[in-house]
């Protein structure tokens, strides 16, 4: 299913009314030079650079990603997606935070002010909350937003948390991460006036246990006014699924997956349709942000 | 310096310039039409049709791997009725010569895609994907053996009548006997070459990394041996060629025209740099204003010849 005929999926419908629908164009995506204007290491053991990408920044939403080319020659071939876990139209510049986990976010480490980088974006339907539907949400005096966060998760949801709180949303935000090392700062959360709790597996940091045991008790108050989006692994977006099962309250889910291109060229991110062997959605361009109903999460990245 | 003139007839094609969009790798536009500009390409193959929409593999689907990557999509399209009706007509627009690729499982679905073309404003050829390694049934079967091929090839050529391309495999044991069993099948052109059959294994699961377990190798890596195949195919037929496989730089286009390639096509590489053919086209025709070429033809076949 190509996105431009699923309006089922995130993104679609504020499109559309964007007026963006000549000669079947969504959204523009740009391939863009862009300068490191800073970059360094983070608590959490990341690396955080800021780029200078007007053309993204300009059009960027929360959740949607970047696909970052690593290298000039043939390796590694394929370029690296990453979450934009900042942006400012004003200021022209977007921002990606990244673990180091292999070849390619190892050789990004090299990035000094000045480098020079092919960035390709904005990726993806990212997710606003124009894009929620309900009634009782539009009415609701003060509709409450609930973030969950599992490793380097916590990052694309920042944007989202900003948009939210600005707009007199209550935002709490519910982090998990494995160790106290792993913690990434949270202040800017609270800076935009969200409400932290963080879990770290080991109890080294916040409270002992998973993300999910800090999510568990607060879903039977849960209703009409509330939304949860999960962006994390798999078996954490898995159980935040199950646990929600029984609850009224939207649940969205941020996926990852293997990508080539980004841009729903190559159709090589697929991810199963819920109850449905023969269809496919793809991460890169019908999501990343799922209604969590609609994709399988049985399997791993 | 003379003026250079990059345009050309590929088997009736009319190509402005020689750099085509390889199957796969493009849809059917609607997604690079948000990147950049169709009219860029001298010619476009969409994704490979089936006579029945298909849902494609199961994840993961791709895997990078030196200068590289492995693929096992598994054919996912919306099926020949969709791409007759909507998809054709849709990307029409942009004047870009259309080649559909299509495979199918028998002759007969061979036969019947080539009718349902025929028919379809808009189509400059059909490309006969005989090599594709990540169906099971069909697929590069009928582009190992020469005599299937020619099969398919007559198949096709019968039911539509216009510029029918055969894609070739890698992965046959003589690719010349292949290549000249399409032509005899009434291939007006040849393309190759498609992906090799590879596979990778997750060390952490102990698994291997594609859903399908194997797929199709593709990029910088495979370029040497698709120039070989390029260099060798040539000598064998006479009909022109479509050459691909890794190229990512205008020296690489010329390596295959040298290699006895008419046109060529990006595959994997437009994945990563969308914008390529664009910059292909500008250093191509700075290269041969420089060497004083009057139009690219001039080089094919030029290692050999
Ligand atoms: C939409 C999206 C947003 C992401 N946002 C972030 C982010 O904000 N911060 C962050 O640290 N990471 C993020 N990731 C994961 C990040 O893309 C991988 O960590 C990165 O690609 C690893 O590259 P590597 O070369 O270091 O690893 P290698 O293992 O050497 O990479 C080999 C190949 O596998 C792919 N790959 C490996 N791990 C992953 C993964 N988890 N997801 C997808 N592809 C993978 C690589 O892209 C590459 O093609 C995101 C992934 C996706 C799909
Ligand atoms: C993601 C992907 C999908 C592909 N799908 C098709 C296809 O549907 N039909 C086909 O004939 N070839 C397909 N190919 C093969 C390419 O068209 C090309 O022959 C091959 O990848 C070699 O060129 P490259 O190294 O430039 O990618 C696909 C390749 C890739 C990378
Ligand atoms: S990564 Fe190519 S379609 Fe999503």
């Amino acid at each position: 299913m190509s996105l431009l005929v699923n309006s089922n999926t995130i993104g679609a419908g504020a499109e559309e009314a964007r007026g963006h629908s000549g000669g079947g164009a969504l959204r523009e995506i740009y391939d863009v030079n862009a300068q490191v204007v800073s970059v360094a290491v983070v608590p959490g053991e990341v690396y955080r650079a800021k780029l200078v990408a007007p053309e993204i920044a300009r059009s960027a939403r929360p959740l949607q990603f970047v696909n970052v080319e690593v290298s000039q020659g043939p390796h590694p071939f394929l370029r690296r997606p990453f979450s934009l876990s900042w942006f400012s139209a004003a200021e022209g510049l977007i921002e990606i935070t990244w673990a180091v986990v292999g070849e390619g976010s190892k050789i990004m480490t090299q990035w000094e002010t000045g480098t020079e980088v092919r960035v390709l974006g904005p990726l993806g339907n990212g997710f606003s909350l124009k894009d929620i539907k309900g009634e009782a949400l539009q009415n609701a005096d003060r509709p409450r937003l609930w973030l969950v966060g599992g490793g380097t998760g916590l990052l694309p949801m920042y944007p989202l948390a900003k948009e939210a709180a600005s707009q007199g949303w209550e935002v709490a935000l519910f982090y998990g991460a494995r160790s106290m090392a792993q913690v990434m700062d949270t202040s800017r959360f609270v800076k935009a006036g969200c409400r932290v709790i963080v879990a770290t597996e080991d109890g080294t940091y916040g409270s002992r246990g998973r993300v999910t045991d800090l999510l568990e008790p607060v879903i039977p108050e849960l209703g009409h006014e509330d939304v949860i989006v999960a962006c994390g692994p798999v078996p954490m977006l898995r159980s935040v699924k199950n646990l929600m099962a029984l609850s009224a309250a939207p649940l969205y889910v941020s996926l990852e997956s293997r990508m080539a291109c980004g841009t729903g060229l190559c159709k090589g991110c697929a991810v199963r349709a819920a109850g449905d062997e023969e269809k496919y959605y793809h991460v890169c361009s019908d999501g990343p942000v799922f209604r969590a109903d609609q994709v399988e999460l049985g399997g791993a990245p | 310096m003379g003026h250079t003139d990059l345009s050309l007839d590929f088997a009736g094609i009319k190509m402005k310039n020689p750099i085509a969009a390889a199957s796969g790798v493009f849809g059917y536009g609607e997604e690079y039409s948000r990147i950049g500009d169709i009219r860029a390409f001298g010619a476009v193959s969409v994704k490979g049709t089936t006579l029945k929409p298909r849902a494609g593999n199961p994840p993961p689907r791709v895997a990078e791997t030196p200068a590289g990557m492995l693929n096992s999509i598994g054919l996912e399209n919306p099926g020949a009725k969709v791409a007759a009706e909507e998809k054709i007509p849709w990307l029409r627009q942009f004047g870009v010569p259309i080649i559909v690729n299509i495979s199918a499982d028998t002759y007969e679905e061979f036969s019947e895609l080539g009718t349902i073309f025929k028919d379809v404003e808009g189509v400059s050829a059909l490309e006969v994907n005989v090599s594709c390694p990540n169906v099971r049934a069909g697929g590069m079967a009928f582009g190992l053996d020469p005599r299937s091929c020619y099969r398919a090839a007559k198949a096709v050529k019968d039911a539509f009548g216009g510029t029918v391309i055969v894609k070739l495999s890698p992965n046959a044991a003589d690719i010349t006997a292949v290549a000249r069993a399409a032509v005899e099948g009434g291939a007006d052109a040849l393309s190759l070459i498609n992906t090799l059959l590879g596979m990778a294994i997750d060390i952490r699961s102990r698994k291997p990394l594609l859903g399908n377990i194997t797929g199709g190798l593709s990029g910088p890596a495979i370029k040497p041996v698709a120039l070989r195949c390029v260099y060798q195919v040539a000598q064998a037929v006479t009909v022109p060629i479509m050459g691909m496989g890794g190229i990512r730089s205008w020296e690489d286009v010329v390596e295959f025209m040298l290699a006895g390639a008419s046109a060529v096509a990006v595959g994997a590489s437009l994945l990563v740099d969308p914008l390529l053919p664009e910059r292909l086209t500008r250093e191509l025709a700075g290269y041969c204003a420089r060497e004083g070429i009057g139009n690219p033809g001039e080089l094919v076949g030029a290692a050999w010849r």
